[in-house]
């Protein structure tokens, strides 16, 4: 019997193009599209692109010190017009051209490709340190003046919330709890189909008890959750090139509670949620301010208090902050998360009390 | 009389809310026989068979299927097995084909995928939709649907098959094909209880009939006993001809003579209790410019017992 149901539930899904689309599409479409957006930010090295004559020396050495200092992403081009096309074209931040007979003592000065209508924080710094570099390789310093000048220390009490974070850890978890939530809707508008349907009356006639109907119902949907966070995550690592830093063991499990937490709300909606439209309005509504608050688009590390305090009032927050231990902290396990995992737990055992206490069978 | 009852009920009835909706039925379905719950429209029939079926609790009262009492739970699992379903409103998944909807019906009702196969390529030879097997359901026609909706509730082969106003919406031809499907089951040992508000089809088809109105069932027993029992005398159908004014003048005089209000639309129709005496009757209607074309005695039917019973026409 429940194998049965789990087949047809499936094969029902495998034709319900919207479901699909919610469950695995959009979530893949939003973790590139934040997760680029991230990277971007993120205040990774420049790249620059550089062309210079390899026969004079000067140029050569300038070369030379740019690489030393590993401070931009240098790629060697082949032409001035090679790298002015490619800075207008926003391939490369700058270009560096280095003709033959640079020599800035003789008013003979290297050209550089840059947008001056840059923003200053992302332009300065560039035009900054590579007129320092290009200096230092033209101009020796004379002995003694190459001293530091300066030496950088951070006081202590610094939050490095989002050091060595990479974009992918925070967009994957994000919109895997954001789009994993909205299996409930799913499993809300199945219920309230099989109704309109008429099917629902087939199954309160056969031969199976009421509550391993209800059960057979939703265990499909358990499923699906399962391979949506295995497809989600999977193509984090695979495709985006998403870190774990802790247990895999203990993401599943998180997940596991995750999928249960969702499965049991998407029971409230079917006992609670009234037609099918309204089921889809309300539902996804509400879902969608859950993510919010939870942290599923804006990540919680970021938010300021009062919004990180209460995204502990949805199981979103919980299941982000888990997640969010899992894959940044090196090592960290199902002890590190006990809170959270305990927390979506609590969600989920709070959310099916409350569907199986307003499920009606008959209507 | 025929022989013991598979299904019987007792002060079965439910309430809505404090509105009853059935009051209390008392039934006795003969085993081997097409039984017709004949009513109008919010009657009470699908409510009556929906707690036949264990879809929906009874109020009060009690059921038996074959033996097994109608409960809930496990205990009630053995006359779940023995009735078949075919609710009024179709209840398919109209997104899979006919066979997936098939196998997971039949094995709902714990038949291994082996024999759900055998018993869905037979239920749709049944109905006659083996071509169609392989499409999904969405595009059949109501016809299709209707037979399909059929053939899900045979694949455990009940004892008793429930019809919930099975013919609605389907052309002759396909109510023709439903009807000679469902004296094969009968002929074959299966009970069917079919409901209905067409007082033709329950004519046809059933060999005995309850009426229900109002949430009670206010006669039952076979159409020549029930018609017996509250049909009234038999009555005189005369068929006219002549112009309008002619038909009208007829008309006038003849309900001197008894003429019942008919539903004629053209008017050439009189209907009244057969008289006496013929010859005034006649004697007026030529005085009145109209000819008579034809006479005959009419064969009560369950719409009059109907309305002799409740005081109101069956298709209000
Ligand atoms: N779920 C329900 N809630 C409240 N009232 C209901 C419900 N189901 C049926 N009723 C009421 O019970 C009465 C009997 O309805 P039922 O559907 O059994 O009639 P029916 O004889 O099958 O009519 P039809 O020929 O229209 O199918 C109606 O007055 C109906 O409004
Ligand atoms: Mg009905």
């Amino acid at each position: 019997m429940l194998a049965a149901t789990i087949q047809k539930d499936l094969q029902l899904l495998a034709r319900d193009r919207g479901a699909l689309i919610s469950l695995f599409l959009l979530p893949v479409v939003f973790i590139a599209v934040f997760g680029a957006f991230f990277s971007d930010d993120g205040g990774g090295r420049r790249r620059v692109l550089v062309v210079w004559a390899a026969d004079a020396p000067r140029p050569a050495a300038v070369v030379a010190a740019l690489e030393a200092s590993q401070l931009f992403e240098l790629r060697p081009a082949t032409s001035a017009d090679e790298v002015r096309a490619a800075v207008a074209a926003e391939r490369a931040h700058a270009g560096l051209i280095l003709a033959a007979d640079f020599d800035p003592a003789a008013g003979r000065p290297a050209e550089l490709a840059i947008d001056e209508a840059l923003a200053p924080p992302v332009r300065l710094p560039i035009l900054g340190a590579l007129t320092a570099l290009v200096h230092r390789a033209v101009f020796p310093p004379p002995a003694g003046a190459d001293r530091p000048v300066l030496v950088p220390r951070t006081p202590p009490g610094v939050q490095r919330v989002l050091r060595d974070v990479d974009a992918f850890q925070l967009s994957v978890p994000g919109n895997a709890v954001l789009f994993g939530f909205f299996l409930a809707l799913t499993v809300g508008l199945a219920f309230a189909e099989e109704r309109r349907w008429g099917t629902w009356r087939r199954l309160l006639a056969a031969p199976v008890g009421r509550w391993r109907l209800l059960v057979a119902k939703l265990v499909p949907y358990v499923l699906v959750g399962f391979v949506q966070f295995g497809f989600l995550f999977g193509l984090g690592i695979a495709v985006f090139g998403m870190r774990i830093g802790g247990s895999v063991v203990a993401l599943v499990v998180l997940a596991a509670a995750v999928v249960l937490c969702a499965v049991a709300l998407g029971l409230v909606f079917a006992a609670t949620g009234g037609s099918e439209k309204r089921m889809g309005s309300i539902g996804s509504v509400s879902l969608l301010i859950m993510g919010r608050i939870g942290g599923a688009m804006v990540p919680r590390a970021i938010m300021p208090p009062a919004l990180k305090a209460a995204g502990l009032l949805v199981p979103h927050g919980w299941a982000l902050d888990g997640y969010f231990t899992l894959l940044v902290r090196d090592g960290a396990g199902l002890a590190d998360i006990g809170p959270q995992l305990g927390a979506v737990l609590a969600f989920a055992a709070a959310f099916l009390a409350l569907g199986v206490w307003r499920f009606r069978f008959e209507r | 009389m025929a022989g013991a009852s598979l299904l019987s009920l007792r002060g079965l009835g439910k309430d809505y809310g404090g509105r009853v909706a059935v009051g209390a039925v008392d039934l006795e379905v003969p085993a081997g026989t097409i039984f017709g719950l004949l009513g109008p429209n919010g009657a009470g029939k699908t409510t009556t068979i929906s707690m036949i079926a264990g879809v929906i609790t009874p109020s009060r009262g009690a059921a038996t299927v074959a033996g097994h009492p109608v409960v809930a739970g496990a205990a009630g699992f053995a006359a779940r097995r023995a009735i078949g379903l075919v609710p009024q409103d179709l209840a398919l998944y109209e997104e899979l084909t006919a066979d997936q909807n098939l196998a997971f019906f039949a094995r709902l009702y714990g038949l291994d995928r082996a024999t759900a196969a055998a018993r869905a390529d037979w239920a749709l030879g049944v109905v006659g939709l083996r071509e169609r097997r392989g499409d999904a359901v969405a595009p059949y026609s109501g016809g299709m649907k209707r037979r399909l909706n059929l053939a899900c509730g045979l694949l455990h082969r009940p004892a008793l098959l429930v019809l919930d106003e099975p013919t609605v919406g389907v052309d002759p031809q396909s109510r023709r094909h439903i009807f000679d499907t469902i004296r094969a089951l009968r002929d074959d040992g299966m009970t069917v209880l079919y409901t209905s508000h067409y007082m033709e089809e329950v004519a046809e088809l059933c060999d005995r009939v309850a009426i229900m109105d109002g949430g009670e069932v206010i006669a039952a027993g076979t159409v020549a006993e029930l018609v017996d029992r509250h049909g009234g005398p038999p009555l005189v159908e005369l068929e006219l001809a002549g112009d309008a004014a002619a038909l009208v003048a007829a008309r006038a005089l003849a309900a001197r003579h008894g003429a019942l209000a008919g539903d004629d639309p053209t008017g050439a129709v009189l209907r009244l209790p057969r008289p006496p005496q013929l010859g005034p009757l006649l004697a007026d209607v030529e005085t009145a410019g109209a000819t008579v074309v034809n006479l005959s005695v009419v064969r009560l039917d369950l719409e009059r017992v109907f309305l002799s019973l409740t005081g109101h026409s069956l298709r209000d």
